[in-house]
């Protein structure tokens, strides 16, 4: 499975790594490029098509729609790198940790990760701004807490993989702690999986972001973002019917970028994605085991 | 390396019981074992989740006896009287399990500002997601079952290259994404259908049905793509089994050993990807309502969010939540069927 070279020779990696260079330029950088104020309103050009003036057209306010596209960035991108960065720490630490600190700890961290996938994205969040306050930065930590469990699963699965591996047994017999296990032999071994995962999950969680934005939670109404320029085009899609058009497009090409890239590194590297062979409610008990 | 056995009479012990006579005890008791591995996953999850739903309302540092009363009415005492009726003076645990309780019994409380049951204003608008939901789910598995059995038995030629492009282009657009391209296409466009709007199934199976049908469609492409990759990847590595050509040597007729030996072995990865979509199809619900303006839970949900009334948020996630779970159990009870008959036609 695993063939050597470069994730960077395969196309698709190439294009994929190449949109997503754009978008982290547009993310550092986005405001400052923007070719006009994405918040100035210009009344006598509304709904314009594009043009040299307008590359992207105007929006019902007169404002220029590529450069809101471009300021909303930022604030798009870094609240769903937020929120994997919580998925990441919440799910992959608790991933290695079940598989050597003992059944009951795994059975009590395997249950909790099921209670979480039964919460869908959109209903945790909006119940937990209702609880905690409303606020894109707050309104991600949610997320981060539901991407957990595909990290922690996928984490796990590899984990216990190499962990029953004879050279493990072999550290193990000549008196290796597990942290030097853990450091030496599983951390490299489940660096794939966990690339693989943090890739995915950037995509989704990118698509809960435009989402949230969408139906204008955490974010106040002139701000750009890439959710929130498509639900006003919405409103108007009688005079500008082509409008949702670009930024679907754009959320569309980065979503496809980051599964792109995560496709590639997991044909490069023989890693997983999500273990589909359990299901939510796990129905086997005697597939989970322990190392300890 | 230890196999965990967790439970009361779990599978490893009856795995590791001396042989039975009779084959009839053996199965009744695996079949037992199987009931309490079962609950000793279910249980936990089904409290687990609650108890999250709960605190999520009782952390809020929001007090509900001031909400109620409104700002000249809270005094100290009347908001402790209040606290004392509503039975917030309890610690955290015994107002969950109160709460629980109730809920068990269809009671869910009542909206801090409207005072109407949270159960009544759940069940008049569930209907509608449940609409588009269900007829979401028949429209994936029927577009993406037919898309990735096809693919799967024309392997390399143009309709699994096509369905593979098609898979990878859907995987990317969001269900609100999707809902507008059809709004526009379909609604504003055409007017083949109504952009907006919910009839109820009373007025009629044909108004209803053009009024969820944009809806559900926007919901199920996503999942139709996940299942026709899936069903595509394990109906390929299936028919390249030996059973499937020693059926072929027998002279079974294509159509059988597609349907009761191949597809019957292949479905598990799809309907477990199925399990996965079902809480995000819910989410896409909410996306669906607001794009179709239709009023469902979504709208409930945002509205009681604003106005941050948490018994209705409350009760709504527990609804979900319960609902994820049930069609979980459905689809491991469907699995577990699966392969269980698989065994028998596998040898």
């Amino acid at each position: 499975m695993s063939r050597r070279g470069s994730v960077l020779r395969l196309p698709s990696a190439r294009i994929a790594v190449g949109v997503l260079a754009v978008v982290v330029i547009l993310t550092a950088f986005g405001s400052a490029l923007a070719p006009q104020n994405p918040l100035a309103i210009n009344a006598n050009a509304l709904f314009q098509g594009p043009s040299a003036h307008h590359l992207l057209g105007t929006d019902y306010l007169g404002r220029d729609v590529l450069s809101r596209l471009m300021a909303g960035t930022r604030l798009s991108v870094l609240t769903a790198l937020e929120a994997v960065g919580i998925g990441l720490v919440l799910g992959a630490i608790p991933g290695i940790a079940t598989v050597f600190m003992g059944r009951w700890f795994d059975f009590a961290v395997n249950r909790i990760s099921d209670a979480l996938m039964t919460f869908p994205y959109i209903f945790f969040v909006v119940a937990v701004t209702a609880a905690l306050g409303n606020g894109l930065v707050q309104a991600m930590i949610p997320v981060g807490i539901l991407l957990a469990p595909a990290f922690f699963r996928v984490t796990r699965a590899a984990t216990l993989e190499h962990a029953r591996a004879q050279y493990v047994e072999a550290a193990d017999l000549l008196g290796a702690s597990k942290l030097h296990v853990i450091r030496v032999h599983v951390l490299r071994k489940v660096l794939p999986n966990i690339v693989v995962t943090t890739a995915a999950m950037t995509a989704a969680a990118l698509l809960t972001v435009s989402f949230l934005t969408f139906l204008g939670i955490g974010v106040q109404p002139p701000t750009p973002t890439w959710g929130g320029i498509l639900s006003s085009d919405l409103d108007y899609l009688s005079q500008a019917p082509w409008a949702p058009f670009i930024p679907g497009a754009l959320i569309a090409v980065t979503v496809g970028a980051l599964n792109a890239l995560a496709d590639a590194v997991r044909d490069r590297s023989g890693a997983g994605t999500l273990v589909l062979a359990d299901p939510i409610i796990p129905t086997d008990l005697s597939l989970e085991r322990s190392v300890a | 390396m230890t196999v965990i056995s967790l439970t009361r009479g779990g599978t490893a012990d009856a795995a590791g019981a001396p042989a039975p006579r009779r084959r009839r005890g053996l199965r009744v008791r695996v079949a037992l074992a199987r009931i309490g591995a079962g609950l000793a996953v279910l249980v936990p999850i089904v409290f687990l989740s609650s108890f999250i739903t709960y605190c999520l309302g009782a952390l809020s540092n929001s007090n509900p006896a001031a909400t109620i009363l409104g700002q000249d009415a809270a005094t100290p005492a009347a908001v402790a009287r209040l606290d004392k009726a509503l039975g917030l003076d309890h610690p955290l645990v015994v107002q969950y399990w109160n709460w629980l309780v109730q809920a068990v019994h269809g009671n869910l409380g009542r909206s801090y500002f409207t005072q109407i049951p949270v159960s009544q204003s759940i069940s008049q608008r569930l209907p509608v997601d449940l609409s588009i939901a269900i007829l979401a789910v028949i429209l994936a598995v029927v577009i993406g079952g037919t898309a990735g059995t096809v693919a799967a038995i024309r392997r390399g030629g143009w309709f699994d290259r096509g369905v593979t492009a098609v898979c990878s282009v859907v995987s990317t657009l969001p269900a609100f994404v999707v809902g507008i391209i059809l709004v526009v296409l379909f609604a504003v466009s055409v007017h083949a259908f109504p952009a907006n709007g919910y009839v109820g199934p009373s007025a009629g199976a044909g108004p209803w049905l053009s009024h969820i049908l944009l809806p559900s469609l926007a919901l199920s492409l996503q999942v139709a793509s996940d299942i026709a990759r899936q069903l595509r990847t394990s109906l390929v590595q299936v028919l390249d089994q030996n059973y499937i050509t020693g059926a072929r040597v027998r002279g079974l007729p294509y159509r059988r050993i597609l349907v009761r030996h191949a597809l019957r072995n292949a479905a598990g990865p799809a309907l477990v990807t199925l399990g996965y979509d079902f809480p995000q199809m819910l989410a896409g619900a909410v996306a669906a309502e607001a794009v179709f303006s239709l009023p469902g839970i979504g709208q409930l949900l945002l509205e009681s969010a604003e106005t941050r009334d948490i018994p209705v948020v409350q009760g709504l996630l527990l609804v979900i939540s319960t609902f994820v779970i049930v069609v979980n159990l459905v689809i491991n009870t469907t699995l577990n069927w699966l392969y269980r008959s698989g065994d028998e036609v596998g040898t």
